[in-house]
């Protein structure tokens, strides 16, 4: 089976040639069709910028990225645009959603900027907000929605041309434990059902111990990377937990 | 390392805000202009002839500079409050910092200053170049080669300039910056957040746009009908029926554009989100952008007005004589003619003129006067001004039933023409002809001198015929060309009870130089019976045409001017004569001309920068206040071309609303002025008059046009700052 993502080497420098930093220093991992990967490490690990990197967001300095076989940094103008809204989706810590539209136009917005059939993609609206509970406030607008609800509505924003990758930066991040713990049982469930391609950042190990995959990172390097086997959520969060005890610097692991 | 920042600030801000920066600009070169009007080509040419006129025109300068000076304070406030709110976070940091209050605003001062500073220094040649160039143009237009230009820089203009531009933005940044450092660094520092604005139902913006727009029709109607001009409360009504159905109309504007966004729900790219986008900014901002359309609107009928007025007053080409004299000695008309000779040949100026001729008007002499008529005439003779441009007429008092007059048969026979509106006019002026019971009558041979000259044609009357004539001013085409057509049937009147037969085509050229007197209706009758009926009691003025054929000055413009000068110097006002030259009426009428035009002109321009600046930098500053909108449709895939195009879309319709709104009103605004400030007979012909409104329309469409692309071309330039990558921490 072809990776869906593959990332060779890839390196992100800051800063002038004397003052450099290191973002990222030569990650090299692939994500595989259906595939529930979480990228864990503290603020500062290079998580965000990695994301930022398959989002197209910010450029790399060296290595590669291919999605589907096409690699990353030699998109430009229209099928640069087609990737960021048909092969990826990004959902936000934020969610960003556009405040001055309603929870139905912001879900369609992707459709109308990618040409896509009315029909089919009411049709497909229809179904994401009965799945993710928000066919009520389809029509209100974000100010008048709960944090749950907004970060829902963003789902099916990134779900609504069914990209081949969703990209969620700390998507928990902004919201209670309920909502967040309503959200990645949503994101868990797309991924089992629609076997949807999640690659996800986050922080919090709760959310995390929904993945299958864990990749840990410190400084810019892959330090570790643990697997979901068969054991219950329950001990996987506790997996995690240790290895970010060790990651955070834990009592065996003083710097 | 204060200063640089000082700098740094200033030029970013100048940067980030180049529109504002701009109409500051605008604002100084506003300020000379008006000040400096004084010294003017025109105006210092003027001041010679219309001495009180100009001075009076010049003692409302200072009224308009106030003005505009409020005017611009409310465009700098606006201006400046969303420079600072943009600010706010930088303040709030400075704060934290440990930066004292004082510090603050001290540079913020140093900023503001330095703004202003450069403003100056690049409005102010400006404004002294535009300010010459409009001298220079006017005094080409006018065609006045006897004045020449001179560079003229007023002292008092630029110090009155910088002075009024200071005080305004200062008093701005008072204000605005006491409000900044009344709050907390808290509040400083969080995103000012949009409160969430209260909604009322959906129907409650309908029917207000419903009633605004009811309103507006109540407007122009009472615009057009002539009903806001025939009482003061009535004009006060219609003004603020205007200004409440705009404010409403825009306010309910929100519940249109929502109807807009549910019919295109077609796929279009970022139909939505444009739309969205616009109604958002339409709720925000519907009374400024209310504000901005009336000002828009107030603009085009100063436009208008001023265009109008200066096309009434257009300056003829085609003048006949070049004098008129008039001679207080004598009572005796017969010797006014052999004294005004005899003066200018004992000055030697006699050889000067090519042509010397009487012209006399008199009115219908009646048999039976009573004292009354007596002192009525005298008055009459005594100042022939009482005339201007009035029928005055009316006033004669006379026996009440005895009829010098009467149009009845004509009145008759006009009535019988299809209806139009040249018809009803034609109608309203012979019945009032026959209601004043009296007219002015003209002598033929007089008349046929003026004829010659003008090198037209004389005529020829019978002794119980008599030829219309009718001012100019007094008449239009249409009206001309029906009676003309009732003339060819040499209809009847009464005159003194006598019948007499009109013949003949309308007669219009006009009897003396002065052209603010005008008759508005007269009977030109042969000599002896222009004699008989008015029994030798007339008044006569002296019409003279300058000898071309000298040719000691270029043109005849300063042939008259040198004539004034030897005029003056000579013992005619001794011999109690007095003249009116071409010159003379010229400046008069260019006088009207330029104040009226260069004051509405002026105002209209100060109102469309005004009004475009307010709604441009709302617009930019919006779109940066939602920078993060774009962002995020980067992030879905939108492209640079996406954005740009859904932005030009936005900027479209949000400064498009308030013109078009504005352009509708002034269809009927502008026909109202014309109907209510010129006269109907002063104004042009329909045709012309919708060529003055296509013109300004197109004016409006080009300044429009421009001030769009350059908020365009800031919008793509932000957006294109969207799209570099930015690092997320």
């Amino acid at each position: 089976m072809e990776p869906i993502l593959n990332m060779e080497n890839l390196t992100k420098t800051y800063g002038t040639v004397q003052n450099q930093t290191k973002a990222l220093d030569g990650i090299t991992f692939q994500v595989m069709p259906g595939e529930f990967l979480g990228i864990m490490g503290s603020s500062g690990s290079g998580k965000s910028t990695l994301l930022n990197c398959i989002a197209t967001v910010i450029k790399p300095s060296g290595g590669s990225i291919f999605v589907e076989g096409k690699k990353l940094q030699s998109l430009k103008g229209e099928a640069l645009a087609e990737y960021r809204g048909k092969t990826v989706g990004y959902l936000f810590q934020n969610f960003e959603l556009l405040d001055n539209l309603t929870g139905r136009e912001n879900i369609l917005l992707p459709t109308s900027l990618h040409n896509v059939g009315e029909k089919e993609s009411e049709q497909r609206l229809k179904q994401l907000a009965e799945y993710l509970e928000i066919t009520e406030v389809l029509d209100k607008f974000p100010m008048q929605m709960s944090g749950g609800q907004r970060q829902r509505v963003a789902a099916a924003r990134a779900m609504i041309l069914q990209p081949k990758l969703i990209l969620a930066d700390e998507p928990t991040g902004a919201l209670d434990s309920r909502n967040a713990r309503n959200i990645m049982e949503k994101l868990s469930g797309l991924n089992q059902d629609e076997n949807a391609t999640i690659l996800m950042v986050t922080h919090d190990s709760n959310a995390a111990s929904f993945c299958k995959r864990i990749l840990f990172i410190q400084d810019g390097k892959i330090f570790h990377e643990i697997r979901r086997g068969d054991e219950s959520q329950q001990e996987f969060y506790q997996r995690i937990l240790s290895v970010m005890a060790q990651l955070g610097g834990g009592s065996g692991n003083v710097l | 390392m204060f200063s640089d920042l000082i700098l740094r600030n200033s030029r970013r801000s100048r940067k980030e805000n180049g529109l504002f920066f701009s109409s500051l600009v605008i604002s100084i070169i506003a300020f000379y202009i008006i000040l400096s009007l004084s010294r003017q080509d025109v105006m210092i040419f003027l001041a010679k002839m219309e001495s009180d006129a100009v001075s009076r025109l010049l003692l409302m300068i200072p009224v308009f500079y106030v003005l505009t000076l409020g005017i611009l304070f409310f465009l700098i406030y606006y201006a400046c409050k969303y420079q600072m709110e943009r600010r706010r976070k930088e303040f709030g940091v400075y704060l934290m910092m440990g930066m004292r209050r004082k510090k603050l605003f001290g540079m913020l001062l140093a900023e503001d200053l330095l703004g202003s500073g450069l403003a100056l220094i690049i409005g102010l040649p400006v404004a002294v170049l535009i300010s010459e160039l409009i001298s220079l143009i006017t005094a080409k237009l006018v065609g006045m080669g006897i004045i020449g230009h001179q560079f003229s820089l007023s002292i008092p203009a630029l110090i009155f300039t910088v002075v009024g531009f200071m005080v305004i933005k200062f008093a701005a940044f008072l204000i605005l910056s006491s409000k900044i450092s009344r709050q907390e660094i808290g509040t400083l520092l969080k995103p000012s957040v949009e409160s969430e604005k209260k909604k009322a139902p959906a129907f409650v913006y309908g029917l207000s746009a419903v009633v605004g727009i009811g309103m507006l029709i109540a407007t122009y109607s009472m615009a057009i009908s002539g009903i806001s001009w025939s009482r003061n409360e009535m004009m006060l009504l219609t003004l603020l029926l205007g200004f409440v159905g705009t404010i409403l109309l825009f306010y309910g504007m929100r519940a249109l554009i929502a109807l807009l966004i549910k019919k295109g729900k077609t796929n279009r790219k970022l139909h939505v989100f444009t739309f969205r986008q616009i109604q958002e900014n339409v709720i925000h901002q519907s009374t400024s952008m209310a504000i901005s359309s009336l000002l828009i609107l107030a603009a085009l009928c100063c436009f208008g007005a001023g265009i109008g007025i200066a096309g009434a007053n257009k300056l003829e080409k085609n003048h006949v004589q070049d004098y008129t004299f008039r001679d207080y000695s004598t009572e005796n008309p017969e010797e006014v003619l052999p004294h005004l000779e005899k003066t200018l040949q004992e000055n030697g100026l006699i050889q000067e003129f090519s042509q010397i001729w009487e012209m006399r008007i008199g009115h219908v002499y009646e048999e039976e006067t009573t004292t009354d008529t007596e002192n009525a005439t005298e008055d009459e003779n005594e100042s022939m001004d009482a005339v201007e441009n009035s029928d005055a007429m009316g006033d004669t008092v006379t026996n009440e039933n005895y009829t010098v007059i009467s149009f009845g048969s004509v009145i008759d026979e006009v009535s019988k023409l299809p209806q139009s509106e040249a018809r009803d006019l034609v109608i309203n002026e012979l019945e009032a002809q026959d209601m004043s019971k009296d007219v002015y009558l003209i002598c033929l041979s007089d008349y046929n001198k003026l004829l010659a000259a003008a090198g037209k044609p004389t005529m020829t009357l019978a002794e119980n015929e008599a030829a219309v004539y009718q001012d100019r001013d007094w008449t239009n085409d249409a009206e001309m060309q029906l009676f003309n057509s009732v003339l060819a049937d040499k209809p009847e009147i009464m005159l003194n009870q006598i019948p007499v037969k009109l013949t003949g085509e309308m007669q219009t050229v006009d009897l003396v130089t002065d052209r603010s007197i005008t008759l508005s209706f007269a009977l030109i009758l042969p000599d002896d019976q222009f004699l008989k009926y008015t029994n030798g009691d007339y008044t006569l003025y002296v019409n003279a045409i300058l000898n071309r054929e000298n040719g000691k000055s270029a043109s005849l413009m300063s042939a008259i001017s040198d004539m004034n000068e030897q005029l003056d110097n000579s013992d005619l006002s001794e011999a109690d004569i007095d003249y009116e030259s071409y010159l003379q009426n010229m400046g008069r009428q260019l006088f009207f001309m330029v104040a009226a035009s260069y004051v509405t002109i002026y105002l209209g321009i100060i109102f469309l920068v005004v009004a475009n600046t307010i709604i441009g930098v709302q617009f930019l500053m919006n779109q940066q206040k939602t920078g993060r909108r774009y962002q995020t449709l980067i992030r879905l895939g939108a492209t640079y071309q996406d954005l740009c195009s859904s932005a030009r879309k936005q900027i479209n319709w949000f400064m498009g609303l308030p013109v078009f709104v504005a352009a509708v009103s002034s269809l009927f605004g502008v026909r109202s002025i014309f109907s209510g400030v010129i006269s109907y007979r002063d104004s042009e012909s329909m045709g012309q008059m919708i060529a003055i409104a296509a013109a300004m329309i197109l004016l409006l469409c080009v300044i429009e046009w421009v001030y769009m692309t350059v908020v365009r071309h800031s919008s793509d330039r932000y957006l294109l700052t969207l799209m570099e990558p930015q690092r997320e921490e």
